[in-house]
């Protein structure tokens, strides 16, 4: 689903935050990449998304070689892939349901089709009832939940997550990871950016760890405790 | 109704690829984006209403921009009447000495009349000339007062038509004649006009091309304005993958109701105006013996002003917009 060719990327401002990147992802396979703060695991994040363009190396997304993606095509990427960040980035000024409802919007389903959909999917994070609220009364747990929500209300094969449980408590980020799990679970191919090394453990998943930019590990853990 | 059977996408099923979603109904992407289009007009519209002092300033300040040119050249289309009303303009007009006797008039005109390059001279006496100026200048009742004709005799030279270049030698001859008091030659005077309304009229082009500008400005900026205010929300739909036409068409929407309040505004203002200088331009078109008509702005120029504005507001907008829009993505 994923593969970085000898990756670089390289910001205007000189610094390096990744270097010579290479590793695939399995359609399917669930992931997460791990490491210090700023090893480089919001850039790498951001290349799959096209929320950057590398300066070197070949990316491949769902078999479409991103370098060769133009401008116009970039849109067309993101809308196969669900996006949750570490600030949930809902919008405060709509209701939850326009807010799941919004990429189905964008992406042009008719609007008697949406609302079946916004509801599964608010079904499936188990905030149906919470559908007319306004994301600004929710919990800090409730808003990550919307926003999962929201990237996985189009089936996206691919859902990328930066830092999803980094406001969290433990409790709070072991149910959203257990939530990442049943995506993956379902066929959905999953990456999650995450420092939180004791929880990834837990889950048993593959583990990519960055350092300065380098990927100095690439391992799957033994489910435990 | 043709309601297809209710599915539930989301839940765990057995999918591997789950693909993006595809629009499934007869023609749903027609329909969505007739939806889509539909939402944005309405809500744009909303989003003015719901800052009024912003928006009426906006709208005030396009509106001026936009009735400057238009009341200037509404005064210029006015005048166009002026210009052409007055008739055989090639005629040379000879004022005589006022103490000239009749016989010496007719001698003189008899005299001209044999002139080549005269095609003809009609000639008006003191009392002719006075009945004219009663019945047309409006002076009538000032007329009254007088107790003697102040008017002298006027010869009405009109120059062969086939010998334009001798005109101004003509008028030369004339001017020397020892009965001849003054000389006025219309053409000339006419020229001297027309040139003016021309370059009024290129002045009135150059101010609408530079107020419109003004107008683009003004939309553009406060929609500018309005994106920066919404830059989050930008994002957020450019993560989501929506495409620039998607995240310009809401402040397009905009834009157009912009442009299409301040057109609005323009014809009233234009209207207003009109209606303060209808009685004294009416005065003074009758006292020039109707050779002017005041008129106003016709339906169709009106709805051009109309359709000029929106296309402005939208035009504005779509600059603002796609400035930034292309400054959030990377190529
Ligand atoms: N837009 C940017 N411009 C310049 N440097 C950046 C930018 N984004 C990130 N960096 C730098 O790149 C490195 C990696 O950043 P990031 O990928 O955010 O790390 P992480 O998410 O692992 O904390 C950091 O040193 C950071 O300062
Ligand atoms: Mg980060």
């Amino acid at each position: 689903m994923i593969a970085f060719d000898q990756v670089c990327k390289r910001y205007p401002s000189g610094h390096e935050a990744l270097s010579e990147l290479s590793f695939e992802l399995a359609a399917g396979e669930m992931a997460f990449v791990t490491g210090h703060s700023g090893a480089g695991k919001s850039t790498l994040l951001k290349l799959v998304a096209l929320l950057e363009r590398p300066s070197r190396g070949q990316i491949t997304v769902g078999g479409q070689n991103l370098n060769r993606t133009q401008r116009r095509g970039i849109p067309g990427v993101r809308r196969g892939i669900g996006m949750v960040f570490q600030e949930h980035r809902l919008l405060l000024d709509r209701s939850v349901f326009d807010n799941v409802a919004l990429p189905l919007v964008i992406a042009g389903v008719a609007r008697d089709e949406i609302g079946k959909r916004v509801r599964a999917a608010l079904d499936k994070v188990g905030l149906l009832a919470r559908e007319q609220a306004q994301p600004a009364v929710l919990s800090t747990g409730e808003q990550q939940r919307i926003g999962i929500a929201r990237a996985i209300v189009t089936k996206p094969p691919l859902l990328i997550a930066d830092e999803p449980t980094g406001n969290l408590d433990p409790q709070l980020s072991a149910e959203i990871m257990a939530l990442f799990g049943q995506f993956q679970q379902v066929g959905t191919t999953v990456l999650i950016a995450s420092h939180d090394l004791a929880l990834i453990k837990r889950m048993g998943k593959r583990v990519l760890v960055l350092d300065h930019g380098k990927l100095i590990d690439d391992f799957r853990p033994q489910a435990s405790a | 109704m043709n309601r297809r059977k209710p599915q539930n996408r989301l839940k765990p099923v057995a999918t591997t690829s789950a693909a993006a979603v595809t629009p499934t109904r007869a023609n749903p992407g027609l329909r969505s984006w007739r939806e889509q289009h539909l939402f944005s007009f309405f809500s744009s519209l909303g989003r003015l209403a719901a800052r009024p002092w912003a928006t009426a300033l906006t709208l005030a300040v396009l509106s001026v921009a936009l009735a400057l040119p238009l009341l200037f050249w509404l005064l210029l289309d006015n005048t166009r009447g002026l210009n052409s009303g007055v008739e055989d303009a090639r005629a040379i007009s000879v004022f005589l000495k006022p103490d000239l006797k009749a016989d010496a008039v007719q001698a003189l005109a008899q005299r001209l009349r044999a002139r080549a390059d005269v095609a003809a001279v009609e000639l008006k006496s003191p009392e002719q000339g006075l009945e004219e100026f009663r019945s047309q200048s409006g002076f009538a009742d000032a007329l009254k007062v007088l107790h003697y004709n102040p008017l002298p005799a006027v010869l009405i030279v009109s120059p062969r038509a086939d010998t334009p270049d001798t005109a101004p030698a003509l008028v030369a001859e004339l001017q020397h004649e020892p009965a001849v008091d003054l000389v006025q030659y219309d053409a000339l005077w006419r020229q001297r006009l027309s040139a003016i309304l021309a370059s009024a009229q290129r002045a009135a082009a150059v101010l609408a091309g530079l107020l419109a500008l003004a107008a683009l400005l003004v939309v553009g900026n406060t929609v500018r304005l309005d994106i920066q205010g919404r830059s989050d929300e930008i994002a957020v739909m450019q993560l989501l993958g929506a495409n620039d036409g998607f995240v310009r068409r809401p402040f397009l929407y905009t834009g157009f109701w912009y442009g299409a309040f301040a057109g609005v505004l323009t014809l009233m203002l234009v209207g207003i105006v009109e209606w303060i200088l209808s009685a004294p331009l009416a005065q003074l078109a009758a006292s020039y013996d109707h050779r002017f008509g005041v008129h106003g702005l016709s339906l169709p120029g009106m709805g051009m002003v109309l359709g000029a504005s929106s296309v402005l507001g939208w035009l504005g907008a779509w600059i603002a917009a796609s400035r930034h829009i292309a400054l959030g993505q990377p190529q």
